[in-house]
């Protein structure tokens, strides 16, 4: 089996969904072949069209931006619809990168890649949501089932055996093992120190440009 | 402060009252998450390109008014790229918020939102979509829609009034 993994992550380096497309693939390592995609412009190159027609599954993973897909991205679909691929037995799946904590903040954009499957002409298969995303890019490896990373993990795993089935199944959501109240003192964290290192102070943070 | 924010070119809709009209005028940066607006320039893009103070806009307006073809529930690609640029609107903090995780705010103004969605074959589900994307809007925004509408065509919109 063909598996194309398309990561839409703007970021060049540590995207969580690009973490994610690598925790996906381990499941694909003996059996499949897998095509790698990143989408990082509003467009894709006729190589990466020509690849991505020759698969049998694609899964897009990309960070929920505005309640929706990034911007970028759906240039990308847009294009992909317009083009008319010869392989219409594609089947798409979707995960998506969501920052806040709760997973089901990411329905609607999943929902927007199922309603691109009906317009385009492709198979939607299914996808999942993963809440708490801001910091999965940096966190350490730890065993199998173990850490924050665990539910999430096992969402992948699910998804993994989904699609080497060919199966389409219902959305679902997940969240990292760790309590909202804790992930949120951690990002305020992150961001005060982040704009420390750029110079700014923590105050920095609230200011109101006119 | 009416702010709209529309993928057509040649927008000439009338408009009541002090407005700013965002319409593609050369080519669109897309936002590449580095989250400057958040901890480098605070309240304002690093990308220069001319649509880097839509956060700002958006932050001295009572209504933003989003008037766009409709792409599988989604606003368009433009549309959406100066959203994605205008996340410096809110704080990078989080509260909780109708039970759910969302951004504190930056500015007190409350926004009440409007889109005018346009294409032809626009489906149920899509509406549904479109609508529900704009109340999830709303939410982070902590503000509020006012109303959604659906057009066949470009032409069926030149009648309105906003």
């Amino acid at each position: 089996m063909r598996i194309a993994l398309i990561n839409g992550s703007p970021k060049v380096y540590k995207s969580a969904s690009g973490s994610l497309l690598e925790d996906l693939k381990i499941y694909f390592a003996e059996k499949d072949e897998i095509v790698e995609v990143q989408v990082r412009s509003t467009a894709l190159s006729d190589k990466v069209m020509e690849e991505l027609d020759t698969a049998d599954a694609w899964v897009f993973a990309f960070p929920l931006y505005v309640d929706g897909i990034p911007g970028h991205l759906l240039a990308c679909l847009a294009q992909l619809e317009e083009a008319q691929l010869q392989n219409h037995a594609i089947r798409v799946y979707g995960i998506v990168n969501c920052g806040f904590y709760e997973g089901i903040q990411a329905e609607f954009a999943l929902k927007i890649l199922q309603n691109w499957c009906v317009k385009a002409g492709y198979i939607w298969g299914c996808g999942i949501g993963v809440g708490g995303g801001g910091g999965l890019a940096m966190m350490p490896q730890m065993e199998p089932g173990q850490g924050p990373k665990a539910p999430i993990e096992k969402a992948i795993g699910i998804l993994a055996g989904q699609i080497q089935q060919q199966e389409s199944k219902e959305n679902s959501y997940v969240s990292v093992a760790f309590p909202r109240f804790l992930y949120k003192m951690g990002a305020q964290t992150g961001w005060r120190q982040m704009i420390r290192a750029n110079g700014g102070t923590a105050r920095d943070l609230g200011k109101r440009p006119e | 402060m009416k702010l709209i924010i529309t993928d057509l070119e040649n927008f000439n809709l009338s408009i009541k009252g002090e407005h700013k009209i965002i319409k593609p005028q050369g080519d669109i940066k897309h936002c590449i998450g580095c989250f400057g607006c958040w901890i480098k320039t605070p309240g304002k893009c690093v990308i220069h390109d001319g649509y880097e103070n839509t956060g700002i806009d958006m932050g001295k307006c009572s209504e933003l008014i989003i008037i766009s073809k409709c792409y599988y529930g989604s606003v368009s690609p433009f549309v959406k790229m100066v959203q994605d640029r205008a996340i410096s609107y809110i704080h990078p903090d989080f509260v909780i918020r109708k039970g759910e995780m969302h951004h504190k705010r930056r500015y007190k103004n409350v926004i009440s939102v409007s889109a005018y969605f346009y294409g032809e074959n626009i489906t149920d589900v899509e509406k549904e979509t479109a609508r529900n994307i704009l109340e999830a809007n709303a939410d982070n925004y902590d503000g509020q829609v006012k109303s959604v509408h659906f057009y066949k065509t470009i032409q069926e919109l030149e009648g309105v009034i906003l």
